[in-house]
């Protein structure tokens, strides 16, 4: 039974990685109708920055609150200096740009941080492991599905009841209509960009601790979101969080009854969506 | 056109005396990975699917030549075939799949199957070797009996057949009926469906028909390198042959060949100078979706148009 | 004599949005009919209904007395409905001469010919050039769908559907954008093509000189359901239609 509920909570907080990087994606493809290629770099560029943030201050906290806006900051300029020119073409085009940056981005992380993967110790509070009537379980992983469950009712609440979110949604909609109506369109979208890449950002500084900064992790993340939004539906938040919390189910319980092939039921469960519902739970049917 | 064609027909046959070994085994190694990027056209630049996991058909035809080579000696135009058998093999599924999603969803599935392969090649190691590969792959004999293929001019001579005929289908494959039925599918699905067909089977066709060539190419690397390893296999290089299509010219089939030259030509020269080559070769393919969506070969037949 | 096209109840909603309510009508061979109604009176819904792109909610649709409900748009298209869209909807980077071509191939086959197709292409392009020739663009055959002026895009989309030699053709707005010259022209070659080939057309349009013009019977659907169906001139004087579009029609 322990086991259980130990299984269940490691879901949870793969759930909730996952969550923070495939709601980025479903964002940005909701809003700009761009699938980012090099959001799980911005994932991992989240963790290299966060792996210096601490080497430098010695303190986790104020990481983790400065470095996504910092990744948030590198992924707007290179919205603004490159993809904004091109919304207009076919989206090919978008999807080849963000994956040449991705691979511009993967390299100048391994020109900085060279091959070696950096760890980062969690901070002393989240240290260690919990009594939760009878189960022991690592503290920090609570405090990743708390932070993947705040951010998804954060994003949430933000596009739905407030102005600037209405605004987000009526660019998403209808982005000459709300040009016309007074919207800066072009810098809502480099403001989405950037919030996205912030989000996966913040992945990437909260995962760092579990799984070490490690060059591979940007297309293993981006993988596995991508397996999300195609479980979930692309441009739908509660999309990414039922996709996020299958794909987060299927690998941690298929590590552990069938560990070498733990990848082939989430691929099962992929193939099953495609089968009866190609375009996501959540997704909009074309 | 006919000109250029003819006179890059001769020099493909007289490189082997014209050119210095090195040389000679640079231009095959350029030819191998012009096949490679002619068969992405077919899916980038026809059909207009994005694929981030074409390099896994470009690896399944290096595997399965080299496991012929290597456990069964036999001549290489059987483990040509055993290659590019295996990688259409596995597109069969992979395509079914992938193709009942539409445009994005498509490209993210294609990255997704291919990663898998990856990982089934790095992990299977009493297949595949592991993180190591096959090494050791010998370039054997033309036919069972025949003469050897060990040298480079040989060799070279066998790719260059392949990658001419390759071309020479492929422009016939495209101009066929089924060819424009895929352009009209690039250019506007959603008409081609209310005007009585679905595009599903067209595209898993042409997904096979592509992994296939794919698949020749790298049966063609593994005897010609000697070894197969899960890279080939890597996201890298199915980015890789994305630069070189849209380098060349998507959509031109001799662009992607012309991009692949070019692409490798570039990569060759700046890794000499550092070993982050990578970024600039990053830099220079975004400059080129931005400014040049059209390659180098499209950009030259614009202006020859104008001009 | 049965209808080509019959339209049984025939309903579409969005959630709690009723698109087309309860829409029975009948098209009878050789009839020009056109489809009115202000905006958002669910006209292209009903297009997307008959041709298949849209699955009803309730109701049927039998084309040529065969139900064809559970059908999709690309087994009507083959079956004979063919159509134009509102917003246009062609191949931009092939040629307007190709663009007609290829909906003659997927209509008539042979889509999957790798080898010798020489003589089927042939065939799919002559049936082209007459299609393109009925509607005054031949000039412009070779030229690149995506440059063409927008009266003529709207143009081509109307040849590619009749091309296909349907038994029904769905024109939704072919007028729509067009300057007054274009669309006296457009109007003159839907009444000349309709005539020759004996088309029985469905038609939607915003412009009443046009329906007017064209139309042998009218339909008027307002908030999704059908309140009117007649003659030009019996529905000009309808009561009811009158009240829907306060001040549209004279």
């Amino acid at each position: 039974m322990s086991n259980l509920v130990e299984q269940l909570l490691n879901a949870l907080a793969l759930a909730g990685l996952l969550f923070l990087v495939s709601a980025g994606l479903s964002l940005v493809f909701g809003i700009l109708r761009v699938v980012n290629f090099a959001h799980g770099v911005f994932y991992m560029l989240g963790a290299y920055l966060g792996f210096t943030s601490v080497a430098i201050s010695g303190y986790f906290w104020p990481s983790l609150i400065v470095v996504p806006p910092v990744v948030g900051l590198v992924g707007a300029l290179l919205e603004a200096s490159t993809l904004r020119f091109i919304y207009r073409r076919p989206p090919i085009y978008q999807l080849l740009l963000t994956f040449g940056l991705a691979l511009i981005l993967e390299e100048s992380i391994r020109v900085l941080y060279g091959n070696t993967a950096k760890g980062i110790d969690p901070p002393p509070l989240l240290d260690g492991s919990l009594d939760l009537a009878g189960i022991i379980y690592p503290r920090y992983r609570l405090f990743v599905i708390v932070l993947g469950l705040a951010v998804g009712c954060a994003v949430w609440l933000f596009l739905t009841r407030t102005r600037a979110g209405l605004v987000t949604r009526a660019v998403a909609q209808n982005s000459e209509m709300a040009d016309c109506l007074g919207a800066d369109v072009a810098r809502v979208r480099t403001l989405v960009f950037g919030a996205a890449c912030a989000l996966a950002g913040l992945g990437g500084v909260a995962a760092a601790p579990m799984t070490t900064a490690y060059l591979g992790m940007g297309i293993s993340v981006i993988v596995d979101a991508f397996v999300v939004v195609v479980i979930g539906g692309l441009g739908s938040i509660p999309g990414s969080m039922a996709g996020s919390l299958i794909v987060g189910a299927a690998q941690t319980w298929g590590a552990f009854y069938l560990p070498e092939t733990a990848m082939v039921i989430m691929y099962a469960v992929m193939g099953a969506i495609l089968i009866f519902r190609p375009w996501g739970l959540f997704g909009e049917e074309e | 056109m006919r000109i250029l064609a003819v006179a890059a027909l001769v020099a493909l046959a007289i490189a082997p005396w014209a050119l210095a070994r090195y040389q000679l085994s640079i231009l095959t190694d350029l030819l191998i990975f012009g096949l490679f990027a002619l068969s992405l056209d077919l899916i980038l630049g026809y059909t207009g699917m994005v694929s981030f996991g074409h390099a896994a058909y470009f690896g399944l035809g290096a595997y399965g030549s080299a496991l012929v080579l290597i456990n069964f000696a036999q001549p290489i135009p059987v483990a040509l075939l055993a290659g590019a058998l295996l990688a259409g093999a596995v597109a069969l599924p992979i395509g079914w799949f992938s193709t009942r999603a539409t445009g994005i969803y498509f490209a993210m599935l294609t990255l997704a199957f291919a990663q898998l392969l990856y990982t089934v090649a790095y992990k299977w190691r009493d297949l595949t070797g592991g993180s190591d590969g096959i090494a050791g792959v010998p370039k054997t004999a033309l036919y069972w009996g025949g003469p050897s293929l060990a040298s480079a001019q040989a060799f070279y001579f066998v790719v260059a057949t392949c990658v001419v005929l390759s071309l020479v289908l492929c422009r016939a494959f495209v101009h066929s009926p089924f060819g424009r039925a895929l352009q009209a599918i690039r250019e506007n699905e959603r008409r081609f469906t209310s005007l009585g067909r679905d595009p599903r089977p067209f595209k898993l066709v042409v997904v096979v028909v592509a992994a296939v060539f794919a698949g020749l190419a790298g049966a063609l690397f593994a005897p010609f390198r000697g070894f197969a390893s899960p890279e080939v296999m890597f996201w890298v290089m199915s980015g890789q042959g994305l630069m070189m299509v849209i380098t060349g010219g998507i959509g031109t089939l001799i662009g992607p060949i012309v991009g692949a030259m070019v692409f490798i030509l570039i990569q060759e020269v700046a890794s000499s100078y550092t070993e982050h080559w990578m970024i600039f070769s990053g830099a220079i393919f975004v400059l080129m979706v931005i400014f040049l969506p059209g390659g180098l070969v499209g950009t030259a037949r614009r202006l020859a148009i104008r001009g | 004599m049965t209808a080509v096209l019959h339209t049984e109840k025939l309903g579409r909603a969005f959630g709690a949005l009723r698109a087309v309510t309860d829409v029975t009508l009948d098209v009878q061979a050789g009839e020009l009919r056109a489809v009115i109604g202000p905006n958002g009176a669910g006209k292209t819904t009903l297009f997307h209904l008959i041709s298949g792109l849209l699955p009803p909610t309730s109701g049927r649709v039998f084309f040529q007395g065969v139900d064809v409900t559970t059908l999709a748009s690309p087994a009507r298209c083959r079956r004979g409905i063919s159509r134009t869209f509102q917003i246009t909807s062609i191949f931009p980077e092939l040629t307007v001469l190709e663009n007609v071509r290829i909906a003659v191939q997927l209509k008539s086959g042979g889509n999957f010919r790798i080898l010798g197709g020489r003589a089927l292409l042939q065939t799919s392009e002559r049936r082209a050039r007459r299609s393109l020739e009925s509607l005054g663009l031949l000039h412009r055959a070779e030229e690149l769908a995506a440059t063409l002026p927008h009266g003529d895009q709207r143009l081509l989309e109307i040849a590619m559907a009749v091309a296909q030699e349907p038994e029904l053709l769905l024109l939704d707005e072919p007028t729509q954008g067009l300057s007054p010259e274009d669309t006296t022209e457009t109007v003159a070659v839907i009444r000349r093509i309709a005539r020759e080939q004996r088309l029985t057309i469905l038609l939607v349009e915003h412009d009443m000189d046009v329906v007017f013009d064209l139309a042998d019977r009218v339909s008027v659907l307002h908030f999704g359901q059908l309140i009117a169906d007649g003659t030009p001139e019996e529905i000009r004087r309808n009561a009811d239609v009158q009240t829907a579009y306060l001040g549209v029609v004279e």
